[in-house]
């Protein structure tokens, strides 16, 4: 999946410049020309990282991000400030809103890319290949924690995946790890005695072997300072305990840039099924709109004609989940594809106190909902059968 | 508030000369020549400063300045560079810049003029003199002159670029 980077500044000339910048990587630029529209857009696209001016009408850049880290689902985005504005207070100042880094107007394209860098993986289009690595792949994954509790709890929470779970107990063994070879990620400890996780970061990034590999630091929700300095240094993630194992599994399949749409989406016989987790997280939902968007019209491409849009799994309905569910039928309408959806009573209950989903109806099994769909397909064939006699 | 005449014309000539430098090195990759004085002499009332030469099509940026230093800065161009300049800073061909209007133009010149104001207030705000930026705006047409409508400390500052020449006028007040 392309890396995703938001660009909010009311100069049109510095979107454009921004834009220009990442035309060799694979990343995807989405854009705002004030804050209102800068948090619409970071709500809608969940990017990897904002680029964010300061003086700007309407909203300006600091009361965007004040709001951003206000946003419990907004929050974690990482935020580099882009500012005509470079006296040493007002740099004191901005670095104390929790920015990752910022940069000062004029500057070199190469500059905010080597910048960006290191922040989110950016992949030159180049090295893209034809088919990119996708969650079933396997990946070998590298621990360094002094608590075995952790690694089992990591190699325990991931076992559904095709990740190896290795470990190492301090910076020493990880090193030797990594000299044998180079893990595909590496999720660390940040209290390992003597700072020796910010050493082994730096050891990683000054590998050429390893100066790509996402790095993730693990540590207790309450320790903001270790947080700070972290994100400071530019280690790809911050993961706190006690561990959210789903949001970990979703980011490290970010940063192992997967296409993970084999989990939502699914092509049986002469239907394709989109299927949504118990778990809708924001950027579960974020995810599947974006594969949506492209597997719809690649089934219908492929002689596919038909949709079962699974829910079952859902126990309500948020706003979120109905744009999306809205969005999906709105598309299969547009492609000519019948589609059905699967449900549960609750669901079904839930649905009913919203004024856009109170008619819709769900098949109890996606058996039910390929028979339904046969029907209708049926009755579209006689339809068409009586029109031309 | 600290007097502005405190900060003599050579501190603001040397602040002004090493944003457009930077600016046009870094976004343009041009090199400037070193700025010619070009009419800074005090401007009283019914005095006309006429050294900015009229061009055929002006397009000028305006950004202002407020705290402790108060005032605005001018950067003039001719249509013609300005287009060029345009097609530079964001990867275009000229017949493309052309194609997209006077409002790419318009946008490319008021950043440029933001980034130089810029980078002339951090240096004031690093001797002291703190302020902020507004945002930038663009004047177009030819045969006109930009005068204060009070007494103010005029510096104006003409730059060979390219074979082009491109004016920075900074008007800024006297203490109060």
């Amino acid at each position: 999946m392309p890396s995703r980077i938001l660009t909010v500044d009311d100069s049109k000339t510095v979107r454009i410049i921004v834009r220009k910048a990442f035309r060799a990587f694979d990343c995807e630029i989405i854009e705002a020309a004030n804050g209102v529209e800068g948090l619409a857009a970071a709500a809608a696209s969940r990017p990897d990282l904002i680029i964010l001016d300061i003086t700007m009408p309407v909203m300006d850049g600091v009361e965007m991000l004040m709001k951003l880290k206000a946003d419990p689902a907004l929050k974690p985005i990482p935020v580099m400030m882009l500012t005509a504005e470079g006296g040493r207070e007002h740099v004191l100042k901005i670095a104390k809103l929790g920015i990752r880094d910022y940069i000062v107007k004029p500057f070199k394209e190469d500059t905010l890319v080597e910048k960006v860098g290191r922040i989110i993986p950016l992949k030159q289009t180049s090295e893209i290949q034809a088919k990119p690595r996708s969650i079933v792949d396997p990946a070998d994954i590298l621990v360094v924690d002094d608590k075995p509790a952790i690694v089992s709890q990591i190699r325990d929470g991931l076992k559904h995946t095709k990740w190896t779970i290795h470990s190492a107990v301090s910076q020493a063994e990880a090193l030797e790890y990594c000299a044998k070879q180079t893990p595909d990620l590496m999720i660390v400890s940040l209290s390992l005695p003597d700072d020796s996780a910010f050493a082994l970061y730096r050891s990683v990034r000054n590998n050429p072997k390893s100066k790509g590999t996402p790095f993730f630091g693990l540590t207790v929700k309450t320790e903001t300072a270790m947080q700070h300095a972290a994100q400071q240094v530019g280690i790809t993630a911050v993961i706190t305990k006690p561990i959210d194992l789903i949001e970990l599994e979703s980011k490290m399949a970010k940063a192992l840039n997967l296409d993970t749409s084999l989990r939502y989406f699914e092509i049986q016989g002469d239907s394709i099924i989109m299927r949504l987790p118990e778990a809708c997280l924001p950027a579960v939902l974020t995810d599947v709109g974006h594969y949506m968007k492209a597997k719809l019209p690649e089934a219908v491409d492929g002689g596919i004609n038909q949709a079962i849009i699974d829910v079952h799994l859902l126990t309500g309905v948020d706003m979120g989940i109905i744009r999306l569910l809205m969005q999906t039928t709105q598309t299969c309408r547009e492609l000519g594809m019948n589609y059905a959806m699967v449900g549960n009573p609750r669901l079904t209950e839930a649905c009913r106190e919203f004024e856009d989903t109170k008619e819709w109806t769900f098949c109890e099994t996606t058996d039910a909902a390929r028979e339904h769909l046969a029907r209708v397909a049926a009755a579209a064939g006689s339809r068409a059968g009586f029109q031309l006699a | 508030m600290p007097a502005i005449k405190d900060t003599c014309e050579n501190v603001i000539k040397d602040h002004i000369v090493r944003a457009v430098t930077d600016v046009f090195g870094t976004m343009l990759g041009h090199e400037v020549g070193d700025g010619e004085p070009c009419g800074n002499a005090r401007v009283a009332s019914g005095e006309r400063n006429t050294t900015l030469d009229p061009a055929p099509v002006m397009v000028v940026g305006t950004v202002g300045f407020l705290g402790d230093v108060n005032g605005l800065l001018y950067l003039y161009f001719d249509a013609t560079f300005a287009t060029a300049c345009t097609g530079v800073l964001l990867g275009m061909t000229q017949a493309e810049v052309a194609k997209s209007g006077a409002e790419v133009v318009n946008d490319a010149v008021g950043e440029l003029t933001n980034m130089i104001a810029g980078s002339f207030k951090n240096n004031l705000c690093n001797a002291g003199h703190t302020c902020k930026l507004t945002i930038p705006s663009i004047l177009r047409g030819r045969n006109f002159v930009v005068e204060p409508t009070s007494s103010a400390r005029r510096y104006a500052y003409r730059f060979d670029c390219l074979g082009h020449k491109i004016v920075t006028d900074i008007i800024m007040n006297q203490d109060e």
